[in-house]
């Protein structure tokens, strides 16, 4: 319950210790980063609220990740597309890797609407945030394969699949397929941007890849009684 | 609230300049409410801009855009003229000012030097090349020089001089920027005739007489001597700017620091080569000096290539060095801030215009307060934040 570790601090202890990533204590609370939950004023708070404020100012709080802003671009599934990204914890190569590859699919974009007819230019989406998720929507499984163990033997049984593990296999799938198919010289956002807007228009390897596995999960039909859950 | 600002918009006046009276509408006339934008500016000459127009987007036209800018512009601009399909630059106060010196400067003296400086990404290499614009407009010859630094670094060819013992040439740079000069100003080449015999080799010669044309295009296909041409183009152009028969001006546009200073190049004894001893460079030097009249130097310093200098340099001091300051010494400053928050209004609202910022929230107030204050209203990294939003 102590909320200082001053006393614990030995002459060899470093100043500075990394907290975050350490087992809190749960007597701490989470940081709200929003900025709109503290310009809400005094009088339009609902009794919870009040409670909740007051709790805040006795308990203790953590510290709050480098991955949360308060800004109002922050977008927590490409926060998590530039995480699964990222290698040996350079975050800042994958965070530019994938600011690259968001421009460059607006260039492309609003090359096309600047140059198409009056009468395409609504049907050109040049929003990239959009073209992400809808791509990424068009990339998630429905139904999986999971590996039973029945009298000695293993069947490939279809099973359904949450919601964070179909977006985790999503961003796999979009990842693996654009560092190993494609030219070696081409760069990272260039192969992403041209693979996204692939999946964006339902073609394309990704894409491709998810139908298969339906296909699969179809064929596979009769064992789903294996399932238990 | 944007019906409130176009209320405000002030009426095109018409101005003392000759060519610019039949070039406007009449005064009293409202322009057309499709054409109507607070960011946009109809004036498409720089010559007939003035304070008015600050902070106004004109256009270049299309046609004229590859012939005043084969090279020179900044690689993200270039992109972007690319993604939006049309060239456009704002009016800003150095370059207004800067435009507005060469229209009163005595043009029988010896010539004046500009030199443009700022902080890195303030916007001096777009205020040199409207004011390159508009020497082109003016007819004008104009050389331009994008970078002094992409001749003392990352050069794979350095052949010995044939003209000088001591100094080194470098084919592939010169004959490159030849063939720039060659879009640029191909109706002086015919007009200028030289004045000097010029031998290359036991067989081939110029004759004086012969038009400078012919020169450049030597340059371009020899190009073993194509900077021992650039030199030759450089004195010929320097006798003759104030030419009694109907001389031209000439315009001198440069990205300066490079030429004093150190280079990464190395002779094949492993030792550095000094700046002096590059052809290109020192007859650039000469050309920066002002011994000669009937035009004007302008320079810009950038920090951006510059070998061995802090991020943080940006005074014509620090870059420059000791030497560069005292031979560009005396020259006329125009220092280039970063965006006012007129000039950051337009910014934004052509990005808007153009489709460029889609992000719902970045079109919001919360979205631009943001902006202002991610990227300190500094051109570039405005331009850089609002690519990916």
């Amino acid at each position: 319950m102590a909320a200082s570790v001053t006393g614990l601090l030995k002459p060899w202890t470093p100043r500075v210790l990394l907290v975050r990533w350490s087992r809190y204590n749960p007597y701490y609370l989470e940081p709200e980063p929003r900025k709109e939950v503290y310009h809400i004023p005094e009088t339009e708070l609902t009794p919870e609220q009040k409670e909740e404020r007051e709790l805040k100012s006795v308990r203790p709080i953590k510290a709050a990740t480098n991955s949360v802003t308060s800004s109002v671009f922050n977008d927590p599934v490409l926060s998590k597309f530039v995480n699964m990204m990222m290698k040996d914890g350079d975050k800042i190569i994958a965070k530019g890797i994938i600011t690259q590859t968001l421009e460059n699919m607006k260039r492309k974009q609003v090359e096309k609407y600047h140059k198409a007819p009056e009468v395409k230019k609504a049907e050109i989406e040049c929003n990239p945030y959009v073209i992400f998720h809808q791509a990424l929507e068009n990339c998630k499984p429905v139904i999986g394969l999971a590996s039973i163990q029945k009298g000695g033997k293993f069947y490939q049984v279809p099973i359904p699949l949450t919601d964070n593990r179909r977006r985790f296999l999503a961003m796999k799938w979009m990842i693996t397929e654009c560092r190993d198919n494609k030219h070696r010289r081409t760069l990272m956002y260039e192969k992403l941007s041209q693979e996204l807007l692939a999946a964006f228009s339902k073609e394309g390897n990704v894409v491709k890849r998810k139908h298969e596995l339906h296909k699969m999960a179809e064929s596979n039909r009769a064992y789903a009684h294996y399932r238990w859950w | 609230a944007f019906e409130n600002r176009l209320a405000f918009r002030a009426q095109v006046r018409p101005l003392h300049g000759s060519g610019c009276g039949q070039q406007q509408e009449a005064v009293g006339m409202e322009t057309r409410p499709e054409t109507f934008s607070i960011f946009r500016t109809q004036e498409n000459n720089p010559a007939c801009q003035s304070e008015q127009h600050l902070g106004q987007y004109y256009t270049v036209p299309p046609s004229h855009f590859h012939t005043v800018f084969p090279h020179g512009l900044p690689p993200r601009y270039q992109q972007q003229v690319k993604t939006f399909n049309e060239g456009c630059v704002m009016v800003r106060q150095p370059a207004l000012e800067l435009i507005s010196h060469l229209k009163r400067a005595d043009y029988s003296k010896p010539t004046l030097r500009y030199l443009l400086y700022g902080v890195k990404g303030s916007g001096k290499t777009m205020s040199l090349c409207h004011a390159v614009h508009y020497f082109s407009k003016q007819g004008w010859l104009v050389l331009h020089i994008p970078d002094a630094h992409l001749w003392v670094k990352n050069c794979k060819e350095l052949l010995p001089s044939s003209y000088h013992a001591s100094r080194f040439d470098q084919p592939i740079q010169a004959s490159n920027w030849l063939r720039n000069f060659r879009t640029t100003n191909e109706h002086f080449l015919s007009k200028i005739k030289l004045r000097q015999r010029y031998v290359w080799t036991k067989r081939e010669s110029t004759e004086e007489g012969r038009p400078l044309g012919e020169l450049v295009d030597m340059g371009v296909s020899h190009v073993k001597s194509s900077s021992d041409v650039v030199g030759a183009v450089l004195k010929e152009l320097r006798l003759q700017a104030w030419g009694t028969e109907g001389g031209f001006r000439m315009a001198v546009a440069v990205g300066v620091n490079g030429l004093w200073g150190r280079t990464t190049l190395k002779k094949e004894e492993k030792s550095p080569v000094a700046p002096e001893e590059l052809t290109l460079v020192h007859n650039l030097r000469k050309m920066i000096n002002n011994d000669w009249c009937g035009g004007a130097v302008i320079a810009t310093l950038s920090q951006t290539g510059s070998l061995y200098a802090p991020s943080s340099a940006y005074l014509p001091q620090e870059l420059l060095g000791e030497e560069g300051f005292d031979s560009m010494d005396p020259f006329v400053p125009v220092p280039v801030s970063l965006y006012s928050e007129k000039e950051f209004e337009s910014c934004y609202l052509y990005y808007l215009d153009r489709h460029w910022l889609q992000h719902p929230h970045s079109q919001t107030e919360e979205g631009k307060k943001e902006l202002i204050f991610l990227s300190n209203r500094n051109p570039s990294v405005l331009e850089r934040l609002c690519a990916f939003l």
